[in-house]
């Protein structure tokens, strides 16, 4: 039976924790394994790029709901979670906020709103296909969802909000929506993470300014990534970072959305773009 | 149909500003955190006198911004949580509802005096409820929740009620973050274990972290963020049990101990 303890002064309830102090690492290290439990081990989170997808407009919008809806179509059953970037109004949202001197937390605070426009704009066009808003941290919803042939479209920016850290350099949030995106397919330990973006893959510069650059490979461990990061990334560096301390997800899988089929491809398993992995398994 | 990105040009766009004049959001704001395991699980011998210094600091003019700590329920809930090898996201989740608990207890207690119970977002309210001489009051916990991320070798949350005192006050602009606990301050080692433990009255961050203690009075987030603040570049640790530190910290006396930024 649980009890309560006194005698300090303070009332404890009986625990392993009971009066420890949380900053002591053997405490720390008792509270550790080397697993997590898996919550939707069967699903895929899909991002969908704000500068590489939404800010090209109808041309590369449409393909890509026309082809979530095929997916859809053919397996009504896909475990699939959505979200979005923000793209160029970040950017800008960013540029002001800085320029006005705005703490990092209330630049934090503000972006979150230009991510929701790409949102409501993908759930009217994918709604006629059976997707939801899903509310910001609903994943107990999402068994419904799944059984139910609806694709929840989440909230991608992460919740840090006036809260953001410092950052280790400059002055810009370092949690943004491809931090946010990763973090709720490693929380619920989803199987993978696909960055719907415009290049086939991860590439040791810009290949749209740079038409010599060259594919990094179709397959890369993380570690390797890590120790041999390219100048510019498409992806914000917080999620690899993140990844190396964390347990649960395996697979980040980075494609070309303006290929028509390359989405199709990679939920089937398939090495198109570049696929990162973690473990021994590659 | 045009496949071409469609980009926002400001004026500004073209670089980042090379130069950063940052703006404080309210400086003259005082943040300070009640201790949950250190003062709350003492109930009202612990806790009543620090609660008396709080409304006096007020009543002197000062303004006074109140967040609660987690304590014993949140070791309960994160031990079991533990055993059941939940990701460290699902355990910050849990780890909200202690110091919610706690601030609404604290609310309850201060609301004769102006006490009123804020949310995360009710940061854009405080100009009004201070100058109404109001004590607000809200949980510690950093809003992160799921978005928490795990700290290798650990399940519990790393950024907890410390962590939102912080970044509360850095958000805020403030100078100072202040931290009433049942300790003179940072020792050597936990003086509750160890009670020769010698007491470091000011210390940097940097020395800090070089030292390597096993165990140290403020969670290691908030010391390793200190040196990177725009603005809450001092972190003051007071024993609130000693009748008369808490108002002398908020009057801005070095009483207790001081961790600087550099």
């Amino acid at each position: 039976m649980t009890k309560l303890v006194s005698g300090d002064g303070r009332t404890h309830i009986e625990s392993r924790l009971m009066r420890e102090s949380l900053q002591d690492r053997a405490v720390l290290t008792g509270t550790d394994s080397d697993r997590d439990i898996h919550i939707f081990p069967d699903a895929t989170m899909i991002s969908i790029g704000g500068q590489s997808i939404f800010d090209r407009g109808k041309a590369a919008i449409l393909p890509m709901v026309d082809e979530i809806a095929a997916i859809k179509k053919a397996n009504p059953k896909i475990k699939l979670l959505i979200g979005v970037g923000g793209g160029t109004r970040v950017r800008h949202t960013t540029s002001i906020a800085l320029d006005l001197g705005l703490p990092v937390g209330g630049i934090a605070q503000l972006v979150g709103a230009m991510e929701e426009l790409n949102a409501i704009l993908l759930n009217a066009l994918l709604a006629p296909h059976g997707s939801m808003p899903m509310q910001r941290d609903h994943f107990w919803d999402l068994p419904l969802y799944f059984d139910a042939g609806i694709t929840p479209i989440a909230i991608s920016v992460p919740p840090f909000h006036f809260w953001e850290p410092p950052p280790a350099h400059g002055h810009e949030p370092e949690h943004g929506s491809d931090f946010g995106m990763f973090q709720m397919a490693n929380v619920l330990s989803m199987k993978s993470l696909i960055f719907v973006k415009d290049e086939d893959g991860l590439y040791d510069s810009d290949p749209k300014r740079n038409p010599a650059a060259k594919k990094l490979g179709t397959h890369l461990k993380l570690e390797h990534l890590l120790n041999n990061l390219p100048a510019e990334l498409p992806i914000d560096l917080a999620v690899f970072q993140s990844w190396k301390d964390s347990k649960n997800l395996e697979r980040i899988q980075i494609i070309n959305g303006l290929v028509p089929g390359q989405l199709t491809a990679a939920l089937r398993g398939e090495d198109v773009g570049t696929v990162i992995t973690k473990g021994e398994k590659s | 149909m045009s496949l071409e990105r469609r980009t926002l040009p400001s004026t500004l766009s073209a670089s980042v500003p090379t130069k950063y004049q940052p703006n404080a959001v309210m400086p003259d704001v005082k943040v300070l955190k009640i201790g949950g395991q250190s003062i709350q699980d003492r109930g009202r011998a612990a806790l009543f006198p620090i609660l008396d210094e709080i409304v006096e600091a007020r009543r002197l003019g000062i303004q006074v911004v109140v967040l609660s700590g987690g304590g014993t329920r949140a070791r309960h809930i994160y031990s079991i949580a533990s055993e059941l090898e939940m990701p460290t996201g699902v355990l910050a989740s849990l780890g909200k509802y202690i110091p919610m608990q706690n601030a609404r207890m604290l609310q309850m207690l201060l609301a004769k005096h102006g006490g009123i119970y804020i949310l995360p977002d009710d940061f854009e309210k405080l100009p009004l409820y201070l100058q109404m001489g109001c004590i607000p009051v809200m949980s510690g916990m950093p809003p992160f929740g799921y978005w928490e991320k795990r700290e290798e070798g650990s399940r519990i949350p790393p950024h907890r009620t410390d962590a939102g005192v912080f970044l509360s006050a850095e958000f805020l602009g403030c100078k100072r973050a202040l931290f009433i606990k049942d300790e003179d301050g940072l020792h050597t080692d936990d003086p509750k274990k160890n009670p020769s433990a010698p007491l470091i009255p000011r210390i940097t961050a940097k020395e800090l972290t070089a030292k390597n203690l096993p165990d140290v009075v403020i969670e290691r987030m908030v010391v390793e963020y200190l040196p990177r603040a725009q603005w809450c570049k001092e972190l003051q640790i007071v024993n609130g049990l000693k009748p008369g530190q808490v108002l002398a910290a908020l009057k801005g006396e070095d009483v207790g101990t001081i961790i600087t930024a550099t």
